[in-house]
């Protein structure tokens, strides 16, 4: 009899807790209208809202001279949290890595100008205009390196010619990059 | 000393059960003490086992009433075999309540069926639900239309166009347009949707 009441006492259970148990909070609802995830939001208007002011702050500091403080405002824009799989993100930062590889070349970092774009172009989820001016930026870093091979005298003349092949080579990928970009756009419109 | 005999009285009108009741003291009748013999043979034919097989409606209440008297004074008894065979019946029963109680097994058992029968329905509607839980599909909300592109995140190509050389630099002017145009994108879907972000 103490089993009967057992198994009776466990249906019951079951039943109440079927009946009781909550679905998945993450499951849509039927009585709320779906919202597209990738809409404009706060979090991304704040994310280029800061972007934009580093990058004023940026040029201040270069109207001033200050290249270093300049350097370091376009780094911060590198950190900035955008919301998730926002298209921006990857059009803002390479946009500050082209910026800050051309202060670096201006202060005759070439290495440190270079690391900065491969970075960008290693990170980069799908071929855009900025990643093309990335590439564009990437040729000048090589021309300015084979200036500097050629400066060097003799021995640095046939490291000059590789630099500018690669040049050549990073302009030309720049040019492939914004022909099909602006195919696709004129197809689109 | 002569004894007075009572006076003897007339015939009573009616039968015996019906007739009017007679005096105590009164002397019976011819036809009463007749009777009397008659029924005494009859209850003694009766208590023998030897009834006959038709006999008049008074008599037979008479007859009843006589056995009642005489069951209440203690003189019926059982033979001695009809009482060995009811002592034997009652010791080869298990329950202590007798023959006639032991017969009420069958509604016993149909009611030690319910608890099971209330269990498995029980069972049955729990892993009905479970199952029905398990197998329902997402509810579906209703779809709206997909929100205008200028509402959305999305690259910044269309925006920037191809980046000349000579521009290549100027990233801060680039995210000045990219920032005024999501925002009027983000301000047209607020205004949309009543001032809620």
């Amino acid at each position: 009899m103490k089993a009967v009441i057992a198994v009776l006492w466990l249906g019951l259970a079951a039943t109440a807790w079927a009946c009781s148990v909550e679905r998945d909070a993450s499951a849509p609802s039927a009585t709320r209208i779906a919202e597209p995830t990738d809409v404009i939001d706060q979090h991304l208007m704040i994310a280029l809202g800061q972007a934009k002011n580093f990058h004023h702050k940026a040029k201040v500091y270069m109207t001033d001279g200050n290249l270093a403080a300049a350097q370091a405002a376009v780094r911060e824009i590198l950190s900035l949290r955008f919301p998730r799989g926002a298209a921006e993100a990857d059009d803002v930062r390479n946009d500050a890595r082209a910026l800050l590889a051309k202060l670096l070349m201006s202060q005759r970092q070439l290495d440190e100008a270079m690391r900065t774009v491969d970075e960008g172009l290693a990170q980069s989820q799908r071929a855009s205009f900025f990643v093309a001016n990335l590439y564009t930026v990437q040729g000048e870093i090589h021309e300015a390196r084979a200036a500097a091979l050629d400066a060097s005298g003799e021995p640095g003349k046939a490291a000059a010619i590789d630099e500018r092949h690669a040049a050549i080579a990073s302009y030309d990928r720049s040019i492939q990059i914004n022909a099909k970009l602006q195919t696709a756009i004129a197809e689109d419109r | 000393m002569a004894t007075t005999e009572p006076p003897e009285r007339p015939e009573p009108e009616g039968d015996a059960l019906t007739g009017p009741i007679p005096d105590p003291d009164a002397a019976p009748t011819a036809a009463e003490l007749a009777h009397a013999r008659r029924f005494a043979e009859l209850v003694d034919k009766t208590l023998a086992g030897r009834a006959p097989p038709a006999i008049s409606a008074d008599d037979r209440a008479l007859l009843e009433v006589a056995t009642v008297i005489r069951a209440t004074h203690g003189s019926a008894s059982l033979a001695p075999s009809r009482q060995r065979q009811a002592i034997d019946q009652a010791l080869r029963s298990p329950a202590a309540p007798g023959p006639a109680s032991t017969r009420e097994v069958p509604p016993r058992r149909r009611w030690r069926l319910a608890p099971w029968l209330v269990s498995g329905a029980s069972g049955l509607v729990a892993a009905a639900a479970i199952a029905l839980w398990l197998r329902a599909p997402a509810p579906v909300g209703p779809r709206r239309a997909a929100p205008p592109p200028e509402w959305t995140s999305r690259p910044a190509d269309s925006l920037v166009g191809p980046i000349a050389r000579d521009h290549a630099g100027d990233a801060g002017a680039r995210i000045d347009a990219l920032f005024a145009d999501r925002l009027d994108g983000f301000r047209a879907r607020r205004l949309a949707r009543g001032g809620t972000p």
